[in-house]
């Protein structure tokens, strides 16, 4: 009676196997990879806006200060989209002609508002405050990244858990002096080891086991 | 549960001192095997199918569990949202920023003062204003539910022509054409029928309109309308009054079918200078003591010192027994309760000469309000505790009977009908549907296209109070101010826009009118434009013009008629003759607000009953004519019947049946269709609210009305105790030891730093009134599930009034008692979470963690109190996008799956630590922090805050030697804790004490 497998049939079986195993290995890996990939998260995808409005040149160039246009961060929970009237201030007075900018004076004279792509965005069981954080030495840069050199507008960060997280187990890593919060290419200066836990005390920042309570952002 | 039960045996097991000290139904008495297994099912639901017999069908059911389980994860998300900014930011609106108008709550034409809590230009939440010199930051659950009336998608959106889609220019037109020849005739043959009016702007329409056109007939009728109270006044004055107790001064009151302190315009004002009386009474060691007779149980009488169940045509005599008290005549004799009653009232009453309050109700008849009167005079009490002041609502109206009698001569050509539903209210035998067909134009306007408006040639939707301008009279007469927070969702028009529209024939196209009229209403003439726009905005920052209530005014009795021999009490002694008296409802009122869902699955305060209307009949009358709980009765009278199921009520009187307002609607589209019965074809015209003699038959059928009174039982505890005056305390002794736990300490108790929050319930000031189930549910996004989820015990609401009975089963004492979750420092329920989705925080309070809950309800069941919920179904998604207008965005929308509870209201603690954190880190400062119940509790019954630091009130409260904890013995140390309810010293009723 002949063999029933050629010799290579026992290759075949333990590559079988091996992807078998490799398969369930690599499954998961490549779902996790996946789900935190910028694809998933839009992370450095800037999206087609109305216009293409530059952060690096009003924001780096320019020098406008964040809260020109985002008033509200100091003191609320949003930090607020800058209505058309924001920019009007300006463009009323220069490139009042640009192609670029038909969208704004048209929103402007019909009235209706500009529809931006929303960039950043938290699952609605998570409630953040921009005001506190602000407040308390956490800089724009922190989440929001380099801003100032984003020629078109992208996500700098995924915002999962881990992420927040991060700063509030050990907040005295990032916290800023007050002057610094708005600076967006801030790093962390040489002594913030010592810096930190001072601002932190200075800041009355509860931080450890009372800002990883899940009460503080979910409800 | 089922069959009837032996209401003796019951009876004897009470009357023995075998039965409990307090009892919440008479299932719970009877402690049948039936009664206890259902107890003895955690999740009643979920018992049928862990009783399934077969192991291939379990198996089945949870491979399916599981394989659906994972489906749960896939929720929408995904995709990119937009941002929309303002092209002109409006000043002061800041996006996802709480903006809060002053504003008035209309309660059947009555107002409330309100702050309306809006964010993104939308109505979210109501809540007092504690500057409303008549509610004083209080609300009622109307109130707290007008916001979802705001949103609800059965509201009429569009003018109707023959009950087809019209619109405003056609109305107009129309209308139009036929105002010469309405001008040429005088009006003859018009007819406006509004609802009670109080309110100045649209009082002033109507005399314009009457001006228009002299012969214009004007009506007003309500579902519970105040006719009596008003002809009482008339009859004992000579002059329609309004009557206000002061309880300021008072020493102690009578309530003759009073209610004061039940669902009415009244409750919020009155029930709030009772219980400070009452608070300042028991600070001087006294009790400000109510004595109430009632032939029904009400709130009021479930709150009395010493109640007395009287049938209602026997209240007359018991006042005339008081007069005669009151004139030095002699007591009634007699061992009988009603007697022995009616002799400790009237001594009261003579000690207190000048210092008592007698009062009656909506639902009294005018001749018990001449007594009433009659009795306060001799009493010297008038002028004194009883106040009169003119009549808050505007008189000259006649009345639907007058109208349905018009209609019949063919005297009425056109019926304009602003703001009523006569078609559903009225009294059956004016047959108000028929007549209303011999008119040859009608006009309706409303809300919804109701039964009414289903009659109607024309329909036009009005306009809800959150998105008008007007004014409203409390019933002190203060003008409270109606502000829009949101522009007219559906176009609708304001009553004031509409009349003004009928008496000039123009304007009341644009929606924007209403201001216009408002401000002319308000302006005097010799005012210059900036004084009044400075007066003007003044008030409307306050809510109200300030010093409008209405004065004082002397009174002097008339003399009284010929005394009428006092009539024979009713007798009802024709078999299976009963008398029938009827009541608003508790929760929907007189059926303008059924169709609002918050309101239909809140439990009835004394029956716990939801979504229905029940047949009330005396624990004596089931035993006599072997009635159970559920049984379908048959009412009739005069060849009309009424049927709905049967509720044995203790405290009811003997062979009285009680039947509710507002329900058994009939209208396509609408909430509340097909829901428990209408009792308006019963009503008697003449006497709206008893109906003397009435046949009473059981059909033979049965549907058990849907209850939570059995759900969240805490079997047989000390859970209620009660505080006779000047007895030693009830409460648990202060300063003794924590006893000792088996468990390590959550929290290292240095770690307590920050504010450590905790609530004291004062359960004597609690009048069971459910403003605070109401406003929970508003502000925490609490679903509503419907009547067989409900049935299935799956009820929602994170807060419950709890109603005990204690004593006599005829007779019962009522005790309500709100439980919330108890915030255990030592939480029973955090032992039983596999993965930790409920655990404490460093202020003490206990967490749910929705996204963490995986669903095993273990939490649910280890909680000794019984306050958590948990979603079975996705009761959140499917809402309309414009219901969804109303969620509050600071608080989870909880999807399928997970466990929720009370969280003490934790995005408004959060806020209030935020704003401290930002300012100079300071402690927040006490009564920062108002928890949604409390801040909507009439009676300031709930105190909330910080109990570590002892200034505060909550810290007070709790020093109380009232205060004791809900099954303290547990050492599961709540941070919510009760004090006990007050009762007289020496009882000589005989009732619990």
């Amino acid at each position: 009676m002949a063999q029933l497998f050629t010799p290579g049939a026992d290759a075949l079986y333990r590559l079988a196997l091996m992807t078998g195993v490799a398969c369930l290995v690599g499954l998961p890996v490549l779902a996790a990879g996946i789900v935190r990939s910028n694809y998933v998260t839009g992370v450095g995808i800037a999206p087609a806006q109305p216009l293409p409005f530059s952060h690096k040149h009003h924001s780096g160039e320019l020098g406008i200060q964040c809260r020109y246009c985002h008033t509200t961060v100091d003191r609320e929970a949003t930090a607020g989209i800058p209505p058309t009237h924001t920019c009007m201030t300006c463009h009323s007075q220069i490139w009042t002609g640009s192609d670029m900018l038909k969208p704004v004076r048209d929103s402007y004279a019909q009235d209706k508002p500009l529809e931006w792509v929303r960039l950043n965005k938290l699952p609605q069981y998570v409630y953040y405050n921009h005001s506190v954080h602000v407040t308390k030495g956490i800089g724009c840069s922190t989440c929001h990244g380099d801003v100032t050199s984003m020629q078109m507008t992208y996500r700098a960060n995924a915002f999962e858990m881990q992420f927040c997280l991060d700063c509030h187990r050990a907040p005295e890593k990032y916290v800023r002096t007050p002057d610094q919060v708005w600076n967006m290419t801030w790093a962390p200066p040489a002594d913030q080891a010592t810096l930190g836990p001072k601002l932190v005390a200075q800041y009355h920042i509860r931080g450890g086991e009372r800002l990883t309570e899940c009460g503080i952002c979910h409800r | 549960m089922t069959g009837a039960p032996d209401i003796a045996a019951l009876r004897a097991k009470l009357a023995g001192g075998d039965g409990p000290r307090f009892w919440r139904s008479l299932d719970a008495v009877a402690d049948s095997p039936e009664f206890r297994a259902y107890l003895a099912a955690e999740f009643p639901s979920a018992s049928r199918l862990a009783a399934a017999p077969e192991r291939r069908g379990f198996l089945k059911l949870m491979a399916a569990s599981f394989a659906l389980g994972g489906l749960t994860a896939c929720g929408g998300g995904g995709g990119r949202d937009h941002e929309v900014p303002y092209v002109n930011q409006p000043e002061r609106i800041v996006p996802g920023t709480d903006l809060s108008y002053a504003s008035s709550a209309v309660f059947d034409g009555f107002g409330n003062g309100i702050l309306v809590t809006t964010r993104n230009g939308r109505p979210l939440k109501i809540e007092g204003n504690p500057q409303h010199p008549w509610s004083r930051g209080g609300t009622d659950v109307l109130a707290q539910a007008s916001v979802l009336g705001l949103y609800d998608p059965f509201r009429s959106q569009a003018v109707q022509h023959l009950g087809r889609p019209s619109s405003w220019a056609a109305f107009r037109a129309d209308l139009q054409g036929q105002m010469p020849g309405w001008r040429a005739n005088r009006g003859e043959g018009l007819a406006l029928l509004t609802g009670p009016v109080t309110s100045p702007g649209v009082a002033a329409q109507i005399a314009r309109l009457r001006t228009a056109y002299p012969a214009l007939r004007w009506y007003a009728g309500a579902g519970a309308s105040r006719d009596g109270i008003y002809e009482g006044a008339r009859r004992a004055y000579g002059r329609v009054l309004e009557t206000h107790p002061d309880f300021s001064r008072a020493r102690t009151i009578v309530a003759l079918d009073g209610d004061f302190l039940d669902l009415g315009p009244g409750q919020v004002g009155l029930s709030r200078r009772w219980i400070e009386a009452r608070r300042a009474a028991y600070a001087e060691g006294r009790l400000l003591t109510l004595h109430a007779a009632a032939p029904t149980p009400t709130l009021t009488s479930a709150k009395a010192d010493h109640g007395i169940v009287v049938p209602a045509g026997r209240l007359e005599a018991l006042a005339r027994d008081l007069l005669s008290l009151a004139a030095g005549g002699a007591a009634p004799g007699g061992d009988d309760p009603v007697s022995r009653w009616a002799r400790d009232a009237g001594t009261a009453l003579n000690q207190a000469r000048g210092a008592g309050i007698v009062t009656a109700g909506l639902s009294a008849g005018p001749e018990l309000h001449e007594l009433v009167h009659r009795l306060n005079g001799a009493l010297g009490n008038t002028g004194a505790t009883v106040i009169h002041t003119a009549p808050t609502e505007e008189t000259g109206a006649g009345t639907l009977a007058d109208l349905a009698e018009a209609m019949d001569h063919g005297a009425v050509k056109v019926l304009v009908v602003l703001g009523a539903n006569p078609v559903y209210e009225a009294p059956g035998a004016l047959d108000f549907a028929a007549r209303m067909k011999r008119v040859p134009l009608k006009i309706h306007a409303g809300l919804y296209y109701d039964e009414t408006g289903a009659h109607a040639d024309w329909h036009l939707p009005a306009a809800h109070p959150l998105e008008s301008w007007g004014d409203v009279r409390s019933l002190d007469g203060t003008v409270g101010l109606i502000q829009p927070t949101v522009a007219p969702l559906y176009n609708g028009r304001t009553l004031a826009e509409m009349l003004a529209f009928l008496a000039g024939g123009e304007g009341g196209e644009s929606g924007q009118d209403a201001l216009g009229l408002l401000k002319a209403q308000w302006r005097n003439e010799a005012e210059d434009d900036t004084a009044f726009e400075t007066r003007f905005s003044q008030a409307l920052r306050l809510g109200f013009w300030a010093d409008s209530a209405r004065p004082a005014e002397t009174v002097a009795l008339t003399q009284a008629a010929a005394a009428v021999p006092a009539a024979a009490p009713s007798s009802a002694t024709a078999a299976n003759g009963v008398e029938v008296v009827f009541r608003p409802d508790s929760t929907i009122w007189d059926g303008t607000h059924a169709d609002l869902a918050w309101l239909q699955e809140l439990p009835k305060p004394l029956t716990k009953v939801v979504w229905e209307n029940v047949v009330a009949v005396s624990p004596g009358l089931a035993e006599r004519a072997g009635i159970a709980t559920g049984d379908i009765l048959r009412v009739e009278a005069e060849g009309r019947t009424v049927e709905g199921p049967a509720w044995i009520l203790p405290g009811q009187a003997d062979d009285t049946v009680t039947l509710t307002l507002g329900y058994g609607r009939d209208v396509p589209d609408h909430l509340a269709r097909g829901l428990g019965y209408a009792s308006a074809p019963l009503r008697p015209p003449g006497s709206p609210w008893r109906l003397a003699d009435a046949r009473l038959t059981k059909t033979g059928e049965r549907r058990m009305p849907v209850t939570t009174q059995h759900l969240g039982t805490m079997e047989g505890q000390d859970l209620v105790r009660v505080q006779p005056v000047g007895a030693p305390p009830v409460g648990d002794p202060k300063g003794a030891p924590t006893p000792a736990s088996f468990y390590p300490p959550p929290e290292s108790q240095d770690r307590w730093v920050a504010a450590q929050w905790g609530m004291a319930i004062d359960l004597d000031a609690c009048i069971g009134c459910n403003a605070c189930v109401t406003a929970c549910q508003a502000e925490n996004n609490i679903p509503v599930v419907g009547r067989e989820e409900v049935e299935k015990g799956r009820w929602m609401g994170w807060l419950r009034v709890d109603r005990y009975y204690a004593g006599d089963l005829d007779a019962p004492s009522t005790h309500f008692q709100p439980v919330p979750c108890m915030h255990c420092e030592q939480a029973p329920c955090e032992l039983g979470c596999p993965v930790e989705a409920t655990l404490h925080d460093s202020e003490g309070l206990n967490l749910q963690v929705y996204n963490r809950c995986v669903g095993t309800r273990t939490c649910q069941s280890y909680c000794p109190y019984k306050v958590r919920r948990f979603n079975y179904l996705d009761y959140t998604g499917g809402m309309t996008p414009v219901e969804q207008q109303q969620r509050n965005p600071e608080v989870t929308v909880r999807s399928r799956g997970v466990m929720e509870k009370c969280t003490y209201c934790i995005q408004r603690i959060t806020a209030a630590r935020i704003t401290s954190a930002k300012d100079a880190h300071a402690p927040i400062p006490d009564g920062t922090v108002e928890t949604a119940c409390q801040g909507a509790c009439p009676t300031r019954a709930i105190t909330f805050g910080n109990v570590a630091d002892p200034g505060s009130q909550v810290s007070a409260a709790r020093r109380d030697p009232r205060e004791y904890a809900l099954l303290g013995h547990l050492n599961t140390r709540p941070r919510t804790t009760y004090l006990a309810e007050l009762a007289p010293a020496a009882d000589s009723n005989g009732r619990e004490g």
